[in-house]
């Protein structure tokens, strides 16, 4: 009996040690930047101090540390207002995008035949036009909207690239699902558009989570039509806020940069994991039963 | 009428077709009519001048250099993460202690705004405070701590490091994907492969790999995407240099369309970019369909 | 930082954050979302209070972030509020980081709507056709205070449209910071450039080399452009024509690149390559360098470190002098444009003339930084600003001095002896002369054959911007 965990262990032993060497080299930025945005400025901008921890080095290593750059990001730069911005812009931007998306998807899954292929890669390519290239052109249409220095810009101009995007994952996952559904469904009485909401949608959950995550990755992530289209620091999302603010000239507040950084990668990165589980469950689970 | 296919189709894909075709196609068609003027400073307008600005680009060094760099940034950057996504994937898919913790170090890459984890790196090849460096120098001894190696200073080791930031990023991604491919693959094809005795490496290579070649081939299709039509991380790290070695079309376009006043040639070499990636694109989604096992 | 200023904008951002933190969902939601009415919801600056003067309305303003916090505090909080009251405008000011002034500019110019005043760090030449020309107001404050630097007129005037295309407002010098100490342990000074170039060796000995980057920032354009001045090798000439690769230009640049490629050889790392904007500073603050040039931030920033060791031994000194003269650039160039656009051009304009007649205070709130660009703007001239700045408190006392002999004597534009046009504007963003003096020290090119690349670059830039009417 005592054997047993110890072969689960050597079972397990080439899981750790792949996964945990890749582990430690992706997350070792954040490690740094956890470790940085604490440093007093005469710790950090000494180059023979060890960097790995906090110095002078002690006991009550904290002592070393100080929380004033974090207090300085949420006093004395509009951070708090640029979180919410993100926010909002990612959540409304991915509603926008489901709405075009989903019926557009599985139109073209289902209901286009032959063009539908045709279709399904043009919408692809569509997405593959660069914002540098897009951004000058888009300012007069923002400006004459009215919509100059607000977030209704970012709002009305992201979804160009989410729904290409999404139109074309939604595409995919919906022709994984077999017809045989729907037509059980139809036979059933339901009509084209109740078999679409009662049956496929909810089937496809993992593929719209899915779809919701990379949106809100991609709106969260750019960056130039956020710069340009906004300049009030209170209206700004954090791609543009960030570096603005805490970048003056040629001083850089590392500190406060890295703690800005920080914030919403981990709350970030934790809202993906709890997802991840359900839709790789909803993979597993769910129509292939 | 509505159950009719004909009708419901269209109907569907109108609304997504219309925005897309407003807020892309307008801008779009009004950048190529620019990249065949001679507009300047921010103006909309200049006088027309053919495919003047396409070649002028095209024999351009630096413009050869930044396409050059495009396609070597992308392709080692997505090798080096379509071989780890495929490696970890395998491993993640089981259960194990402590897994959820690190899925959530490896997600962490990709969850930070490209931007600001960009400049995270900045500090850490920073030219002087560079933790890499103090590491190499000071703690194992490897390099010379008063002339550690510039990883954003010398042509070869910028590159290196935009391909090290780009694969950094895009890795968890493509994780993510592998790990909604492995998990759709059916149970039964795992019941089976049990039966024949494939297990370990030899299912990796005969089943597992094979099964996944269409779900590798749409990560790697997005991870081109997305480092290929990247500036924020050129952008951030090294602004295109030292001395312009680590241009790609993006940054250049940047360079030559924004900061230098030249519009009309900046979305010319923009433009260059957009058949680069369709052609691409649609090699891969052929590919893919191809290897689909149905 | 300071408890001052995280008061004062949490005056300013109170009711920002309250709407937005506060209200529920749905609430946050609208008042974000429509387009000018955060502006007056927020109300960062009051109400309008005298509907029916001539001036009453609105008025845009974007510029830089001040490397110094308190200064666009001050600005922003202080003194465009009392403008504002006292000529019944509404003035809302925006602070951008300078990297991206150039892109926030042409997105405004493609929109047709944005800021009405914009201040860029460098002369906007690119920008002329889009901009009101301000012969008038240059005119009434000329009238006022006297003529304006000469810095100032070759950094705004076009002698082909004869037009002003900015308004100068301000200029920093860009003085040599170095640290006594090392430099007298290591007998070395810094009076001519050879003396730099014998004495980079023995500082990079002593641990503590020499910070000169060759970099695609500002701090490395600035400063080589200096040198090849020192050295005769100019790009353009009185007449804005090219002329590197002519005579004693060609012969000063090439010069000026061997002497760079020695420095960086026998006195230098290849760190330089990889600067930015901030890593002179950073180095310099971190002990490790023994001089660079920069602006005062410099300087200032190692007062506010606290670390007196190293402020009290930070000297400034001008630029050392070459075989040929001793002059450097501006390090930053305020000009203000007026785009066509603007809605309220009367009050961009009586602001602009107001704050260059007022300058004194902007002088001392920006620690020095701002000179401004008519030097009578501050009553005295320069022997008044010399006073000014001999009352600053840190150590050595009378350090800032310096800057004012700088100011007046060794400070030009970009371009000099010609006019800071489009065809420099470009030259000057794209980091083409820190790529050429990189390529040389880095063995990629001979010095001759990197000044004969860059001329004929410069001539086809140059045919580009002629095409275009500008030069």
């Amino acid at each position: 009996m005592a054997a047993e965990p110890l072969r689960a262990v050597r079972r397990k032993l080439p899981t750790y040690l792949v996964v945990a060497p890749f582990a430690i080299v992706l997350a070792f930025p954040f490690y740094w930047m956890l470790v940085t945005m604490f440093k007093e400025d005469l710790d950090l901008y000494n180059a023979q101090n060890v960097p790995y921890v906090f110095n002078p080095l002690q006991w009550k290593f904290w002592e070393s540390a100080t929380t004033k750059h974090i207090e300085f990001l949420f006093e004395d730069t509009q951070y708090t207002n640029w979180l919410v911005n993100t926010a909002i812009v990612g959540v409304v931007v991915v509603a926008i995008t489901l709405v075009f998306a989903l019926p557009a998807g599985y139109a073209l899954a289902r209901l286009s035949g032959s063009w539908g292929q045709t279709a399904g890669i043009g919408i692809f390519l569509v997405y593959l036009i660069p914002p540098t290239l897009l951004f000058l052109p888009l300012s007069p249409v923002v400006a004459r909207l009215g919509l100059q220095n607000s977030l209704l810009s970012l709002i009305l101009v992201y979804p160009s690239f989410t729904i290409p995007f999404a139109t074309w994952l939604l595409m995919g996952f919906f022709k994984t699902i077999p017809q045989e559904l729907e037509d059980a469904a139809l036979v059933d009485g339901c009509s084209r558009i109740q078999a679409l909401l009662r049956i496929v949608f909810p089937v496809s959950l993992p593929g719209i989570l899915t779809v919701v995550i990379f949106a809100f990755s991609l709106c969260v992530n750019e960056f130039i039509y956020a710069f340009t289209f906004i300049s009030s620091s209170e209206n700004r999302t954090i791609s543009s806020g960030v570096p603005n603010e805490l970048i003056r000239g040629d001083v850089f507040f590392w500190q406060s940069l890295m703690a800005a950084t920080l914030i919403p990668s981990i709350v970030l990165a934790l809202l993906y994991n709890s997802f991840l589980d359900r839709f790789i469950k909803g993979f597993t689970g769910g129509a292939f039963r | 009428m509505l159950e009719n296919r004909r009708v419901l189709a269209p109907l569907l894909i109108a609304p997504a077709v219309i925005f897309i075709g407003l807020v892309v196609g307008v801008p779009f068609c009004w950048a190529i009519y620019l990249s065949m003027t001679d507009a300047i400073g921010g103006s909309l307008s200049g006088n027309w001048v053919g495919f003047d600005n396409f070649t002028t680009a095209w024999s351009d060094a630096n413009f050869q250099k930044a396409l050059r760099n495009t396609l070597i940034i992308t392709f080692a950057s997505q090798a080096i993460v379509l071989v780890g996504a495929a490696v970890l994937s395998h491993y993640l898919i089981r259960d194990f202690r402590g897994k959820w913790f690190l899925r959530l170090l490896i997600i962490l890459p990709w969850a930070a705004p490209v931007a600001l984890g960009t400049l995270g790196w900045l500090w850490i090849f920073d030219s002087l405070f560079s933790v890499i460096n103090w590491t190499l120098g000071h703690a194992l001894g490897v390099v010379d701590p008063s002339d550690p190696p510039q990883w954003l200073g010398r042509p070869n080791l910028a590159l290196l490091s935009v391909i090290m930031v780009q694969a950094w990023r895009v890795l968890p991604f493509a994780v993510i994907i592998f790990l909604a491919g492995l998990a759709s693959i059916p149970t039964e094809v795992d019941d089976a492969s049990q039966i024949d005795g494939a297990t370990g490496i030899k299912k990796l290579l005969y089943v597992t790999l094979p099964l996944q070649l269409p779900i590798a081939l749409v990560a790697l299709l997005f991870g081109i995407v997305f480092t290929a039509a990247d500036f924020a991380v050129v952008y951030v790290l090294t602004q295109g240099g030292p001395f312009n070695s680590t241009q790609m079309l993006t940054t250049w376009s940047f360079q030559i369309g924004v900061n230098s006043g030249s519009l009309g040639a900046g979305a010319a070499i923009s433009l260059f970019l957009f058949p680069l990636l369709a052609v691409v694109s649609i090699a891969m989604l052929f590919f893919a369909r191809r290897a689909q096992v149905s | 930082m300071s408890e001052t200023s995280s008061e004062l904008d949490a005056q300013g951002t109170e009711l920002s954050r309250g709407d937005v933190l506060k209200r529920a969902g749905a609430a946050a939601f609208a008042v974000s979302m429509f387009g000018a009415l955060p502006d007056k919801a927020l109300g960062f600056y009051g109400p309008l209070r005298y509907q029916h003067k001539q001036l009453a309305g609105e008025l845009k303003i974007l510029q830089w972030a001040h490397f110094v916090p308190s200064y666009d505090q001050w600005l922003d909080n202080t003194y465009v509020k009392q403008w504002g009251e006292k000529n019944d405008v509404e003035v809302k000011i925006d602070h951008i980081n300078n990297a991206l002034l150039f892109s926030t500019a042409s997105s405004e110019v493609a929109a047709q709507s944005g800021h009405d005043l914009y201040q860029f760090i460098s002369p906007p030449s690119s920008f002329q056709k889009q901009v009101l020309p301000l012969n008038d107001i240059v005119q009434e404050v000329t009238k006022k205070v006297g003529p304006m630097s000469r810095v100032g007129l070759r950094s705004t005037y076009n002698p082909r449209t004869k037009a002003f295309f900015g308004f100068p407002d301000n200029y920093a010098p860009d003085p040599v910071q170095y640290r006594r100490s090392i430099l007298a342990e290591a007998d070395v000074n810094l009076r001519t450039w050879e003396d730099v170039r014998k004495g980079a060796p023995k500082l990079k000995q002593a641990g503590h080399p020499v910070g000169l980057g060759m970099s695609n920032e500002i701090d490395s354009n600035m400063m080589l452009i200096s040198l090849l001045y020192c050295h005769g090798g100019f790009l353009q000439d009185e007449d804005n024509k090219i002329v590197l690769n002519t005579g004693s230009s060609r012969k000063g640049a090439i010069e000026a690149l061997e002497l760079m490629r020695d420095i960086y050889r026998n006195g230098m790392s290849d760190e330089i390559f990889a600067w930015t904007a901030a890593s002179n500073n950073q180095a310099f603050l971190a002990g490790r360098l023994s001089m660079t040039l920069n602006a005062i931030s410099i300087a200032r920033s190692a007062e506010s470190s606290g670390n007196t060791g190293l402020s009290d031994d930070t000297w400034l000194a001008s630029i050392p002098r070459g075989p040929v003269t001793r002059l450097g650039n501006e390090h930053v160039m305020g000009v203000y444009v007026i785009w066509r656009f603007a809605k309220n051009k009367e009050a961009a304009k009586k602001f602009l003339v107001d704050q260059q007649l007022g300058y004194r205070e902007h002088f001392t709130r920006s620690l020095y930084y701002n000179f401004p660009a008519w030097t009578g703007a501050i009553k005295g001239g320069f022997k008044a600003i010399r006073e000014m700045t001999k009352q600053d408190t840190h150590k050595p006392r009378g350090k800032y001095t310096i800057l004012t002999t700088i100011a007046e004597k060794y400070t030009t534009n970009v371009g000099h002896p010609g006019n800071s046009n489009a065809v420099i504007d470009e030259i000057f963003n794209r980091y083409l002369i820190p790529q050429m003096f990189a390529q040389v020290a880095q063995g990629k090119t001979t010095p001759a054959d990197a000044v004969r690349d860059l001329d004929r670059e410069a001539k086809t830039i140059f045919r580009k911007w002629r095409n275009a009417g500008l030069v």
